[in-house]
């Protein structure tokens, strides 16, 4: 007896040849919600990347701006009011250019800011870095150089005895700081307390030994005999008691400059 | 604002900030006010500066003007401001001869010259002659015509001589 195919089940045969054979897993069918907090997770991860970001971005570009905007301008208008005084019969500005040994002691505290990490080199300076950035790191240097001579100039004595001998505390302190071990904020306090004190000497005790001007020469020497001797002895200038003002807001900018200056300027990309 | 243009903007804007404190302590001005009068002086200065380094340098044609106008009022020292201000730079031989002779007639008397003036004639026109040495004015009430002549009127103003002794000295006329 020979079987009979039937031509249904012939069809059938032909197409389950014709299949691929199809690896793959089951999974469980998860409901709607399980679906939504995932993504809600993900999302809120997404979310919290974005805002570090940003906020990193934010961040950088502020700071940014305080070091190529905000630094030079504040040490430039340091080196500006450093040479300011006012006369002190009419009160008119007086720019007095600053001697040299100004620039000396600028140039020796931009060591010592060297050599305390206030500043780094590697940090500030590179290969790596592109040809602006390093430009724009040495205008902040040159403004910090400008204003550091302009600050000495404010605290110097203009002329005569007094002169010389403060200029030798200076150069006898900034002396010895070139070979003592310095940490920033120790650097930063002994600045501070140098020229806290010398802004004292100058802009307080020299200044009320210092005879009036609006007084003739006898008046003078009847009314305020010590005073005008120790003008005449000590070849004391006479400005308008403005000055001290200015002085005063000059080296607190000086300060405030010193200690927003950044060691490193590498936060950013290279 | 990105990194880059932070920083252009911070180098451009220091070195400006840094040229108008350096301008100040060069030009020391005495309050607010010399602030803007000096500032005004230093631009025009650069004017002429560029204008004369470039070769389009011109004088002050209604200043040249005004300056002889008080020459022939004999008004000598206003006519020598009006020159000055003309020729800022020096280099116009006209108006430096102008100068020059606006001290010889100032300087000149019937009797005795003044030899302050004289000096200052003399200095002048030593400084027209190596400016332009053969300049020859075309003014017909001038009677000293070039820088040379003018020269030999200083210098023998300035000379004592047996001549100046002569009574009939006072006769002689102003050039």
């Amino acid at each position: 007896m020979s079987k009979v195919q039937s031509p249904k089940s012939k069809v059938e045969e032909d197409i389950s040849s014709e299949l691929s054979i199809v690896d793959g897993e089951l999974l469980e069918v998860s409901d709607g919600e399980g679906l939504i907090t995932e993504r809600k997770n993900r999302l809120s991860i997404e979310n919290k990347g974005q805002k570090t970001n940003n906020k990193e971005q934010i961040s950088n570009r502020q700071s940014t701006i305080l070091n190529y905007l905000f630094l030079p301008f504040i040490f430039l208008t340091v080196a500006l009011l450093g040479g300011l005084r006012l006369g002190s019969q009419t009160s008119d500005f007086l720019f007095l250019k600053p001697p040299l040994v100004c620039l000396i002691f600028a140039a020796i505290l931009l060591i010592l800011f060297f050599r305390a990490g206030l500043i780094r080199f590697e940090g500030w300076f590179s290969e790596n870095f592109s040809t602006l950035k390093n430009v724009a790191n040495t205008t902040i240097l040159l403004a910090l150089f400008a204003a550091s001579t302009q600050v000495f100039n404010a605290l110097l004595p203009e002329s005569g005895l007094p002169f010389w001998v403060i200029t030798f505390c200076f150069f006898w302190t900034l002396w010895n700081n070139l070979f003592a071990e310095f940490e920033t904020k120790k650097l930063l306090k002994s600045l501070g307390g140098l020229f806290g004190l010398a802004f004292v000497v100058k802009y307080l005790l020299l200044a009320n030994l210092t005879a009036p001007a609006n007084e003739n020469w006898w008046q003078g020497i009847f009314q305020n005999p010590t005073k005008e001797a120790f003008t005449y002895l000590l070849d004391l200038p006479r400005f308008s008691p403005s000055t001290g003002y200015i002085q005063f807001f000059t080296l607190a900018f000086y300060l405030v400059g010193l200690f927003l200056l950044p060691p490193v300027l590498t936060k950013e990309k290279r | 604002m990105k990194e880059k243009h932070i920083q252009i903007s911070g180098i451009i804007l220091a070195m400006l900030y840094a040229a108008f404190i350096t301008w100040l302590y060069w030009a020391e001005p005495k309050d607010l006010l010399e602030v803007s009068t000096k500032a005004q002086t230093t631009i025009e200065n650069v004017t002429t500066k560029t204008q004369v380094a470039i070769g389009t340098y011109e004088i002050d044609k209604a200043k040249f003007e005004d300056g002889l106008m008080y020459f022939y009022k004999e008004n000598y020292v206003a006519a020598r401001d009006n020159f000055e201000k003309a020729d800022p730079e020096r280099r116009d031989a006209r108006t430096q001869f102008y100068i020059a002779y606006s001290f010889y007639r100032q300087g000149w008397g019937r009797i005795s010259n003044d030899d302050a003036l004289f000096k200052q004639g003399l200095e002048q026109t030593n400084r027209l002659i190596t400016l332009d040495k053969n300049f020859k004015s075309d003014d017909v009430n001038l009677q000293i015509k070039t820088p040379v002549e003018l020269k030999s009127e200083f210098e023998q103003g300035l000379q004592i001589t047996a001549d100046d002794f002569n009574p009939l000295k006072v006769l002689r006329e102003r050039k």
